[in-house]
C-alpha cells in the first residue's frame, strides 16, 4: 500500500492508502465513483481512458489509466471529463461536439475530450499555420478509437472550435 | 418454417416470477434528471432547435448512462457495498475439462463463492430455448465451444476480486485432460430459396418460396452438412420440388453454353467482434429476505432480457428462485447487434442468486469480451451466375452458403437466412437458387451483428458482379442498371417491396460523381509516381424490421405545452431518443422536454397481453386470439439501430398523431371560433408547425402552449400511449372517439383528457398483418450505392483510400446529422472489415482469453479519408414519406466497393476478407 495525494478537478483530495497494483481507471471508477472516465480495452490501445494530466508549468498532456498505477500519480493534478465544465456552463469544445453530433454511444467521447482540451491548449501556446490544422488535429486525436462516429464529426467540432478563434489557435 | 427471433412464450406465467422492469436514470450525482435524458429547458438544449442530440449534454460531461458506470452505492435502497464476480471461461474445446487450479488465489485473493455446472444441477436451472447450451461446462465433459463459462468466481471486496483477475489473466489455472477433439453437434438450420419466374414479369411464379412454404432438407446422418439433392434419402415431398426446380436453374448455368457468361466463384468472410467499446456488464442483488432480485442490465432487447432470467430461475427451488425480479435498464444498451440476446444476463443473475444479501457486479474486461461475446458469423460461398452475353441481362445466380455459427446456439440459422434471402442484391434475376447452413463449431458464438448475414452475401455478389461486368466489356453501372430490380418487381422469394425502390437515382448519382468520372485520369496521373489507383463501386439493398416487430410509445402534453416521451426501444448511440423528439414534433409542432427511451414500465394502462409466438403462429390462432381487444402478437421487441427509426418511432408518433388529432385540432377549431357546421373543422391535414405555431390559410397562427393550455382546460385529449405491431405491415384498428371511428396503424391505444388518468380504449375493429406474412422476404428495404478510390503503393503494399462517395436513401431522416453519422460510421466499419479485422478460428482465436485491441485492428481516424468522405442523402420521395433504416445498409457497400477498387488498381481480384497489406504486396509483387 502507498500514500496517495491527487487533485482531480482542480481539488485536492484527501491522501489515501491505495495497492501498490491498483490502476488509476479503478482508482477513478470503483475509489471515487468518477465513472466518466471510461474503461475500454485495458491495454491502453482505445483511450477511451484517458485524463489530462496538468504541469506545474501550466503545460498539460494526456494519459491512459487503464494501464497505469494510481499511485504513479502521486502529486499530479488531473482533469476528467467530469471536470470541463464550470458551474453548468459547458467549453466551446464541449457545445462543438454536442452541436456537431460528435459521438453516438458516446462511450469514446472523454478520451476525445480530454485529447482535443490538451491540443486546444497546446495550440493556444503554440498556434499552427491554417494549412496545417488538420493533419494536426488528426495526428493529436488518431490514438483514440470510435466504434461508432468513422471520427468524421469529432475532428469537424475540433476544427470549428480552432476556426472560431483563429487569433488564438492559427499562427 | 423460419426460426423464431423470440422463440419465448410468456415465461412470466411459467414460471411464477412477478417481473418490472424499469429505464434506470442518470444517478443523481451527475446533475442529470432522473427520468429525464433532455436537459430540460432550463439547462443548455441545441436539440430543442435540432441542432445536437439529446443527450449530448450527458454524453460530454461524464454523466452516468452506461451499465458499466453504476454501482450499488449509486442506486436508491440497496446495501452500499458492491461486491466482484469474475466469469472463467474455457480457452479450450478439444480436450476434457478438469476444474480449475485457484491454488494461486490465496489470502486477500480467495474467492467467497465459487459456482459451478454443478450448482446450477443442484438448483435446477434451466437455459433458456434460444440459447439450447450447458451454461457451465461441467468438469469430465469437453467444453462444447471456446470460450464456454467453466465457473462464476465471486468477491467480497473489491481488491480481492482485482488481485485474482490479475492472477488469473493467463488462463492457466483451467486445466484440461485427454484430448477428445472437438464435440460434434447438429447445424442450427438449413435452407433452400429457389425461385423460378413466370415467362413474364406479370405472370406468375413457377416456383417460389412464398408461394410454396421455406423449405429445408431432412437431417441426414453422419454428414457434417446436409445433402442437398432432390434424389437424398428422408427428403420430403416440399423439400424435393424445391431442390427439383434448383437442380434445374444449375443445370442451366452450364459454361459451355455459348450464349451465356458464367462465372463460378467462391467467395470466404472472416469472424470479426463488433468491438462496441464497452465491455458487457452488470449488476444484481438479491434479497433473500423479500425474495426480490434486483438487476441493472445494459441490452438491446429488455423484456427479452429479463423473460429469459425468469426461465433460468422460475424451476429452482427456494432459496434459489426470487419471488420478483426487478431490472432496471441503463440509457444505452446498444452493440451492432453484440447485446441482442446476450447469454451474459444470465451470469450476472445468477452471481446476484449466489451471494444473496450482497450487490455483485460482472463486467467482462476487453480479454473477455473478446472471449465471450458475440462474433460475425463467417460465409464460405460459392456463387455462380449466368448472363445472356446478348442483352447483358443476368438471366440465373446459384449459390451455396456455410456459416460458422460458433458454439452455442443464438441467431445463427435466422443470419442464415437473411444472408441467403439478400444474396441477389438489387437484382432482377428470374431463376434464382440459394442454399445456406448455419453450422455448429467449436468456436466463439456468433451471432446478430450490423448487416446480419447480408455483408457476408452481398459483398461476394457485388464482387462477382464487377466481374462479371469486367468479362462483358460492359460499364459496371451500366450493368448494374441493365439488371436492377424495378419497383413492383418480385425478389428471390417471389413478393415485391412494399417501399420505394431507388436504385436508378443511386446509380445515376454513383455515375455522375466526380470519382467516378476521373477514374481514367486519376489511374494515370499517379502511376508514374509509384502508385496504383482504383476506384470501384457497389450498389446493394438492405433489408430492415425482422417481420416481428413491436413498438410502444407514450406521449403527453402539459398544459404550459411541454412534452415528454417514452418509447420502449433502447439507445445504441443511433440517436433513438432525439429521433423520438424529432418525429413526434411532426405532429405536436414542438420538440420534446423529457424523452425516455428503454423505457418498459409505463404503458400498463394498455392491459397488453400476448400468446404464442408470431412467426410461427397460424391464422387461425391469430383470429381467435385479437377477439381480446387487448391482445397483441408481440408486447416488445429487441432494438437494432436499423428499426430505430422505422419501429421505434412508430408507436410515439402514432401517439402523437392522436393527441393532434383530437386534443390540439379541436383546441385550436375553438380558439380560431370555426363552428362544428364549418367544413374546415375536417382540414386537420392542411394545418402545418412551423416555428411553434399552427396555421391554416387564412387563420392567425397559433402558439402550441395556448393550444396545449386550451386542450386540457377543454378537456380533450393531451396524452396517449399507443402499441404496433410489424409482419412486413403495421397492424390497423379502428377506434371510437366519439361521433367517429379513428383509423391507424396500431392496434392498442389509451388517451388520456385534460389533467385525468389514462384509460385504455377497445378497438373497434383490428386487422393484424397474416400470419401468411411469415413466408414473405423482406418487404422493407433501403438502398445504398458507394465509390471508393483507393491508392496503393506498389514497393509495399500500403492501401490509402483517398476519396469516398457514398449515396443513400432513408426515406424521412428524422435526424439528418445522425444518418450522416451513421453513414461516416458504416463507412468506417467497412474499411475494417475489408482490411483490418480478423479473427482466426478456433485455437489461435479469441476464445483462448489472450485477445486485445493490440491484435485485433479496428480503423483509427488515419485510415479513413476523413477530409474526403462524401455522404449524400436522397431526399424523401414525399414529405411524408415514412423513415427507413439505413444504419445496416450504409456499411454493406462499402466492403465490396474497396475489393473492386483494388483490383482496378492491381488487376487481382481477392475472394476473401480481410486483404492486408502483405496480401497486396503479395500481388502486386
Amino acid at each position: 500500500m502507498t500514500r496517495l495525494a491527487i487533485t482531480v478537478n482542480g481539488r485536492a483530495l484527501a491522501p489515501t492508502e491505495v495497492r501498490d497494483d491498483l490502476t488509476m481507471n479503478d482508482f477513478l471508477r470503483e475509489h471515487l465513483g468518477m465513472t466518466g472516465t471510461k474503461f475500454g480495452c485495458g491495454a491502453a490501445q482505445c483511450l477511451s481512458c484517458a485524463v489530462i494530466i496538468d504541469n506545474p508549468d501550466g503545460t498539460s498532456y494526456t494519459s491512459p489509466t487503464c494501464v497505469v498505477s494510481a499511485i504513479s500519480f502521486d502529486g499530479k493534478a488531473i482533469r476528467t471529463v467530469e471536470g470541463h465544465a464550470k458551474n453548468g456552463e459547458l467549453t466551446a469544445l464541449q457545445k462543438a461536439f454536442v452541436e456537431h453530433f460528435a459521438f453516438q454511444c458516446g462511450y469514446c467521447t472523454a478520451g476525445f475530450l480530454n485529447e482535443a482540451q490538451v491540443l486546444l491548449e497546446r495550440l493556444a501556446r503554440k498556434p499552427v499555420a491554417r494549412d496545417e490544422l488538420e493533419k494536426t488535429i488528426a495526428e493529436a486525436l488518431d490514438g483514440h478509437i470510435c466504434r461508432c462516429t468513422g471520427y468524421v464529426k469529432y475532428h469537424e467540432a475540433v476544427r470549428d472550435v480552432v476556426l472560431a478563434d483563429p487569433k488564438r489557435y492559427l499562427a | 418454417m423460419r426460426p423464431s427471433r423470440r422463440e419465448f412464450v410468456k415465461w412470466v406465467t411459467a414460471s411464477g416470477i412477478a417481473l418490472s422492469m424499469s429505464r434506470l436514470g442518470a444517478a443523481e450525482s451527475s446533475g442529470f434528471p432522473a427520468r429525464a435524458t433532455l436537459p430540460g429547458r432550463g439547462g443548455w438544449n441545441p436539440a430543442a432547435n435540432g441542432a445536437g442530440r439529446i443527450d449530448g449534454v450527458a454524453k460530454v460531461t461524464g454523466a452516468k448512462l452506461y451499465a458499466s458506470d453504476f454501482r450499488a452505492a449509486d442506486l436508491p435502497g440497496w446495501p452500499s457495498a458492491t461486491s466482484h464476480a469474475i466469469l472463467v471461461r474455457a480457452p479450450d474445446a478439444t480436450h476434457v475439462y478438469l476444474g480449475m487450479d485457484l491454488v494461486r488465489l490465496n489470502g486477500a485473493s480467495k474467492p467467497s463463492v465459487v459456482v459451478t455446472a454443478e450448482d446450477l444441477a443442484k438448483i435446477g436451472t434451466r437455459v433458456p430455448e434460444f440459447y439450447a447450451t450447458d451454461l457451465f461446462c461441467p468438469i469430465g465433459k469437453t467444453p462444447l465451444y471456446m470460450g464456454q463459462p467453466v465457473a462464476l468466481l465471486i468477491f467480497e471486496q473489491f481488491d480481492a476480486f482485482d488481485r485474482a483477475r490479475l492472477a488469473l489473466r493467463d488462463g492457466t489455472f483451467v486445466k484440461f485432460g485427454e484430448e477428445t477433439g472437438p464435440v460434434d453437434l447438429p447445424s442450427y438450420g438449413a435452407f433452400r430459396f429457389t425461385r423460378v419466374a413466370g415467362p413474364t414479369p406479370e405472370s406468375p411464379d413457377v416456383y417460389s418460396p412464398i408461394q410454396a412454404g421455406w423449405v429445408t432438407p431432412g437431417r441426414i446422418q453422419n454428414t457434417a452438412l446436409p445433402v442437398w439433392s432432390s434424389y437424398a434419402k428422408e427428403t420430403a415431398a416440399p423439400y424435393g420440388k424445391a431442390a427439383v426446380h434448383g437442380e434445374q436453374i444449375r443445370a442451366e448455368l452450364d459454361p459451355k453454353n455459348p450464349a451465356l457468361l458464367v462465372l463460378d466463384r467462391t467467395f470466404e468472410t472472416q469472424s470479426v467482434d463488433p468491438m462496441f467499446l464497452e465491455p458487457e456488464s452488470g449488476l444484481g442483488w438479491y434479497d433473500r429476505k423479500d425474495e426480490g432480485l434486483e438487476l441493472v442490465l445494459g441490452v438491446q432487447g429488455p423484456y427479452e432480457a429479463t423473460e429469459s432470467i425468469a426461465f433460468l430461475l422460475g424451476k429452482a427451488p427456494a432459496p434459489f428462485k426470487p419471488a420478483r425480479i426487478n431490472t432496471q435498464f441503463t440509457y444505452l444498451g446498444g452493440g451492432f447487434g453484440g447485446r441482442d440476446h446476450t447469454s451474459f444476463v444470465l451470469y450476472v443473475a445468477l452471481a446476484a442468486m449466489f451471494f444473496p444479501g450482497k450487490p455483485v457486479r460482472l463486467a467482462h474486461d476487453r480479454y473477455q469480451q473478446f472471449q465471450g461475446g458475440i462474433k460475425r458469423h463467417p460465409f464460405k460461398m460459392r456463387s455462380q451466375i449466368g448472363i445472356d452475353r446478348a442483352t447483358g441481362k443476368i438471366r440465373a445466380f446459384a449459390a451455396d452458403h456455410v456459416l460458422d455459427g460458433g458454439g452455442m446456439a443464438n441467431f445463427s440459422a435466422n443470419v442464415a437466412v437473411v444472408g441467403a434471402t439478400a444474396a441477389i442484391g438489387i437484382y432482377d434475376i428470374p431463376k434464382v437458387d440459394v442454399t445456406t447452413v448455419a453450422v455448429h463449431s467449436r468456436g466463439v458464438t456468433a451471432g446478430s451483428m450490423r448487416g446480419y448475414g447480408t455483408l457476408q452475401t452481398l459483398t461476394a455478389l457485388e464482387v462477382l458482379i464487377d466481374e462479371a461486368a469486367s468479362a462483358l466489356s460492359l460499364n459496371p453501372i451500366e450493368f448494374r442498371r441493365r439488371n436492377a430490380l424495378k419497383s413492383n418487381g418480385r425478389t428471390m422469394m417471389g413478393n415485391p417491396y412494399t417501399v420505394s425502390v431507388r436504385t436508378p437515382e443511386i446509380l445515376d448519382k454513383l455515375e455522375m460523381h466526380p470519382i467516378w468520372r476521373q477514374r481514367a485520369e486519376e489511374k494515370a496521373r499517379l502511376q508514374s509516381g509509384g502508385i496504383l489507383v482504383g476506384t470501384g463501386v457497389a450498389c446493394v439493398t438492405k433489408d430492415y424490421g425482422t417481420g416481428g416487430d413491436a413498438s410502444l410509445g407514450r406521449v403527453e402534453i402539459g398544459a404550459d405545452g411541454e412534452i415528454s416521451i417514452d418509447g420502449d426501444h433502447v439507445e445504441m448511440g443511433n440517436g433513438i431518443g432525439t429521433a423520438l423528439a424529432n418525429r413526434v414534433a411532426i405532429h405536436l409542432g414542438g420538440v420534446a422536454d423529457q424523452v425516455s427511451v428503454a423505457r418498459v414500465d409505463t404503458y400498463d394502462a394498455l392491459g397488453l397481453v400476448t400468446s404464442g409466438d408470431p412467426y410461427t403462429m397460424d391464422q387461425k390462432t391469430q383470429d381467435a386470439a385479437e377477439k381480446n381487444p387487448r391482445w397483441v402478437p408481440a408486447i416488445s421487441s429487441a432494438t437494432s439501430a436499423s428499426i430505430g427509426a422505422h419501429v421505434g418511432t412508430h408507436a410515439a408518433a402514432e401517439a402523437a398523431r392522436v393527441i393532434f388529432r383530437y386534443g390540439l385540432w379541436p383546441a385550436a377549431l375553438e380558439l380560431w371560433r370555426i363552428p362544428s357546421t364549418d367544413p374546415r373543422t375536417k382540414d386537420f391535414a392542411k394545418a402545418r408547425w412551423k416555428d411553434g405555431q399552427l396555421s391554416l390559410p387564412g387563420l392567425t397562427p397559433l402558439e402550441l402552449p395556448v393550444l396545449a393550455a386550451t386542450a386540457h382546460a377543454r378537456n380533450l385529449v393531451t396524452g396517449a400511449i399507443a402499441h404496433s405491431f410489424s409482419r412486413w405491415g403495421w397492424s390497423r384498428a379502428r377506434f371510437q372517439f366519439g361521433g367517429e371511428q379513428y383509423r391507424a396503424e396500431i392496434d392498442a391505444l389509451a388517451v388520456r383528457k385534460g389533467g385525468g388518468k389514462f384509460a385504455p380504449l377497445d378497438r373497434v375493429s383490428v386487422l393484424f398483418p397474416p400470419t401468411h406474412n411469415n413466408q414473405s422476404g423482406n418487404v422493407y428495404t433501403s438502398m445504398c450505392g458507394t465509390l471508393v478510390r483507393v491508392e496503393i503503393e506498389r514497393t509495399t503494399g500500403a492501401l490509402r483510400i483517398a476519396k469516398a462517395y457514398s449515396v443513400l436513401e432513408c426515406g424521412q431522416p428524422l435526424v439528418p446529422e445522425i444518418v450522416r453519422g451513421q453513414s461516416q460510421g458504416g463507412f468506417a466499419m467497412g474499411v475494417g472489415y475489408a482490411l483490418l479485422e480478423n479473427l482466426p478460428p478456433y485455437e489461435g482465436g479469441p476464445g483462448n482469453g489472450q485477445w486485445n485491441l493490440g491484435q485485433y485492428l479496428v480503423a483509427r481516424g488515419s485510415d479513413l479519408p476523413l477530409h474526403d468522405l462524401e455522404i449524400e442523402m436522397l431526399p424523401p420521395l414525399t414529405p411524408d414519406e415514412p423513415p427507413k433504416g439505413m444504419a445496416e445498409v450504409v456499411m454493406v457497400p462499402v466492403v465490396p466497393a474497396i475489393l473492386n477498387a483494388i483490383f482496378d488498381a492491381t488487376g487481382h481480384r481477392f475472394q476473401s476478407l480481410p486483404v492486408t497489406q502483405a496480401m497486396l504486396k503479395g500481388a502486386i509483387a
